[in-house]
Parts: C-alpha cells; structure tokens; sequence
C-alpha cells in the first residue's frame, strides 16, 4: 500500500527498518568481538636502566645484550672504545642481529643483512639503519634512552 | 539375531536402499587424468589424521611460553608412543601440504574449475590458506628458535601490506612484538579457529563436488569410457591409496623424526642458514629478488604487493578465464598455470639448495 504524497510502500519501510535493525545488531556484535580480540598494546619503553659495571666493562671490539621492552638491545663498545647502543633487531624482517667482532659489523642470519659499527645498513636487504639509542650516565647507572625522548635523570 | 532386529529397526524409520541405490548410481568418469580425483581424497584422509592426531596431542601440550617447549621434550621423552605420534602429526602435515599443492596444482592444469564450478575453487583456496596458516600456527607451537624467526618474519611481512598491514600483524601476533601472547592466539587458531572453519569450508568443498559430479576436462570429454561405479569400485581404490598413504606417513614418522631446535629466546640471533618450512620458500626467494629501495619506496613493500597481485590474480583465474567457462580449449591459462607450477617450483628447490 502507498499513500498518496508517499516515496515509498508501507512494505518497504518496514522492510527497511526491520533489515536496518539486523544490520545495526550484528555489526555492532561483531564490532565488539572484534574489539575484544584485537590486543591492547604494551608501549615501547621510552629508556631502559642498566648497571653500569656490567655494561661499561665489556672489552673492546664487543657487545652486551640488554632488553629493550621485549625485544634484544645491543651496547657496543667499538674497537676505538666509543660506545653506541643500538636495537638489535634487523631492519629488513624484523630478526634478531648479531655483532661479528672479526668483521667489526652487525650481522643478520634470516637474510644475510649487514650494518656497519655505526648502524648504517651496507650489504642485504635491509633498507634502514638500525634504530640508534642515546647513552646517558648517572653514577652507577648507564641510560639507554630512545631518540628524543625525554628523560628525567632526577627520578631514575 | 540382535543385529537383525536392529537393522529393521533402523530401516522402518530410514531409507537405506535410495542411498544405496545413490551410492551406486554415482559414476566417476574414467578417462586420461582420471588418477587426480584421487588427490583429492587424499588430501582429506591426511586432514583426517591431523584431526586425530592433533586432538590426543592436545592432551599434553601446555600452550604457555615457559612451558611449551618443555611440554614437548616432554612428550617425545616420557609419555607413551609421544615420539610417534608428535613425529606422525610432523609428517602427516608435510605431506598434507604437499597433496594440497598437488591437488590444486592438478586442478588448474585440467580446469576442473571452470563453469560451474567456480565455487568449489573458491572454497578450495580458501582451504590451502588455512592449511599453510595451521602449518605456520602449528610451527610455532615448539617455541624453537626457528620458530620463533619464521613467525617474526612471517608476520612482520603482513605488516608490510599498505594499509590494513599494520593492523594485521598487532592482531596476529597479540602485540607489537611475538612474545608468549603470540603462542597462545597461535594455539587458538590452530585448535579452535582452524579445524572449525576447514570442518565447514571441507563439508562445503565435498558437498560441491557432489552436487556438481566429477569435472571433465574438455579434452577428453569425447574420449571417455563409462564411469566406473564410485560404490564399490572407485570406494575401494580410495580405501587402497589410503591405506598406502598411512603407510607412508608412519614410516616417515618412525624413521625421520623431527628435530626440536633450541629453545626460542626473544634477545638471541637466529641460528646461521636459518630457513623456514619449504613451501614458504618461494615466498622467500621472491623477496630476495627485490632490492632494499625502488625509486625510494621501499623495497619489501613492493615485493609484498607484487606477491598480493600475484596470489589474487591466481585466485581470480576461474572468473578471467573465458574460453574455458564456455567449453572450449584455452591455451593462455594453461600457460598461466605451467608458469605458475614452474616458478613454485624452481623457486622452491632454489630455495632448499641455497
């Protein structure tokens, strides 16, 4: 039936508003399935708190792993002495790296990626460099601080 | 005389003889490529045993990141028959694999998918999806380390997808990075989420085939003898090659079981000349032929979309190939498909031998 100055039919109106309600039932189930599947994220940490007689001491031309968040964190002590520190995961896939003294380069074994002792990306695939960290001291504590971020040594 | 009356029983409330009648009435054809429908039933009695196997495995498997690798050495060292049944449940899944490259590889060739069957290909893909997605979710189950590098890669590639990438990656490892959250989604798509959509899309897949018969290929169809019974002729043969099939997949498993590497740590390296399962290895191979930068995008970006186009378009081949949804010979596609089937496996073996 359609009334006179009417668009549409009674059908079609009830149609409309019974398939409306379906849909807004179920996208809203399944909006909520969704939601809850989809994890809740754990940040990235801005800096990390290490014992500096563990990391300062290492020889020459070497590196100490440390965690950064849950992933690997490499301290580096370069053959000149300098230290970097550096995410110690490859640029390219995402795999753990691993510094090879005699080569004075970090390695990557999934895809045979290299980087340089600056973590600069020179042979492989990987397209970056490595994530580079600031090193900070306070007494007996080493920093490893993320690019930029901000750190109050005060309440460290 | 129980039996008997059990039997009689049954018959006054169903009619058994109309599905005798139907089990004998169905004829397969029989013709030059006859020997791929069995590829097929094969892959679904290499399912069945995953099935079976998989659920007494459950029993003991502890799907948490201190345990999980413990619970393994534990199975292949203290519990009854352990080694036999986690090493058939490794080789029932190779060669699961294997039979559903074979089995669709053997479809694309003969064109079983054209008109009217587009479907049975669509449910089919879907099907190979979920099993490399039960291979590579089941792979992680040992928490070794080249488990764990397989994983970060795989699902660090998802994340290089334009647009839905990012998001694809956090929901499927349950966090920016694999951690013990990724095993534990990992173990509820490989146990739950899986085996109940494959449960439905492989009913979906048989029911198809049943209601469609057997697909000819255009070649042969003016060549066919009569179709041979499928009860109990075709039945029998089935039960035969299955038989042969568990065979096979028990003398794997009893005489190259598979190693459990060390177990992962999320700070240590992967191991030197590490490699994932073999049917990621084209996969991987392709990625090595992108340089780190194109024109300053990035590399792996455009390998993964080039991979995507390449997966869609064979996904797309029974809507695009026209000549043969009207019953004609179409050589292009089934030049598509050699070139499909060869670069898989070039790049494959490429792959295991460097």
């Amino acid at each position: 039936m359609k009334l006179k100055y009417s668009l549409i039919t009674r059908r079609q109106f009830l149609n409309t508003l019974f398939g409306g309600s379906l849909i807004a039932f179920f996208s809203g189930t399944l909006f909520s399935l969704f939601k809850f599947a989809f994890p809740t994220l754990d940040k990235e940490p801005d800096f990390v708190v290490l014992d500096k007689n563990e990391f300062a001491a290492i020889p020459p031309n070497s590196t100490k792993v440390f965690a950064w968040g849950s992933v690997l964190g490499l301290f580096l002590k370069r053959a000149d002495g300098t230290v970097a520190a550096y995410k110690g995961v490859c640029t390219h896939m995402e795999c753990n790296i691993a510094y090879r003294p005699e080569e004075q380069k970090f390695y990557c074994a999934c895809h045979q990626g290299w980087f340089n002792d600056q973590g600069i990306n020179i042979e492989g695939p990987p397209p970056k460099p490595l994530e580079h960290f600031e090193i900070l001291e306070k007494g007996e504590k080493i920093i490893i601080a993320r690019k930029g971020a901000k750190v109050d040594l005060a309440k460290v | 005389m129980i039996w008997l009356k059990f039997k009689n029983w049954l018959e006054e409330r169903y009619d058994f003889a109309e599905l005798k009648k139907l089990a004998k009435s169905k004829l397969v054809p029989r013709h030059r490529y006859d020997f791929l429908y069995y590829t097929g039933g094969i892959t679904l009695f290499l399912f069945i045993l995953q099935f079976i196997t998989g659920m007494v495995l459950a029993f003991y498997y502890i799907p948490h990141v201190d345990y999980a690798y413990e619970s393994i050495i534990d199975i292949v060292t203290k519990i009854n028959l352990g080694w036999f049944f986690r090493s058939f449940h490794h080789w029932g899944a190779q060669l699961c694999i294997v039979f559903v490259f074979i089995h669709l590889f053997g479809t694309l060739l003969v064109k079983s998918y054209r008109k009217p069957r587009e479907f049975i290909w669509v449910s089919g893909f879907i099907l190979l999806v979920i099993s490399i997605f039960f291979g590579l979710s089941g792979y992680l189950m040992l928490w070794d380390e080249r488990a764990f590098a397989a994983v970060r890669v795989a699902t660090g590639g998802a994340g290089n997808l334009p647009v839905v990438g990012w998001f694809i990656k956090i929901f499927l490892r349950g966090g920016t990075e694999v951690t013990g959250d990724t095993l534990i989604r990992f173990y509820a798509f490989h146990v739950s989420i899986l085996p109940v959509l494959s449960l439905l899309l492989i009913g979906l897949h048989v029911l198809l085939v049943q209601y469609h018969g057997m697909s000819v290929p255009v070649s042969v169809e003016n060549k066919q003898k009569t179709g041979e019974p499928f009860f109990p002729n075709v039945f029998y043969k089935d039960m035969m090659i299955w038989l042969v099939v568990l065979g096979v997949v028990v003398t794997l498993a009893v005489l190259l079981p598979p190693e459990i590497g060390i177990k992962a740590d999320p700070l240590a390296p992967p191991p030197e000349g590490i490699k994932p399962e073999w049917y990621f290895l084209f996969m991987l191979e392709t990625l090595k032929l992108f340089p780190g930068t194109i024109y300053g995008f990035n590399g792996e970006t455009i390998a993964i979309i080039c991979v995507t186009i390449g997966i869609i378009f064979f996904f797309l081949i029974p809507f695009l190939d026209r000549k043969s949804n009207r019953g004609q010979k179409s050589r292009l596609f089934t030049i598509i498909a050699v070139i499909y089937l060869i670069y898989f496996l070039t790049m494959t073996l490429i792959g295991f031998f460097s």
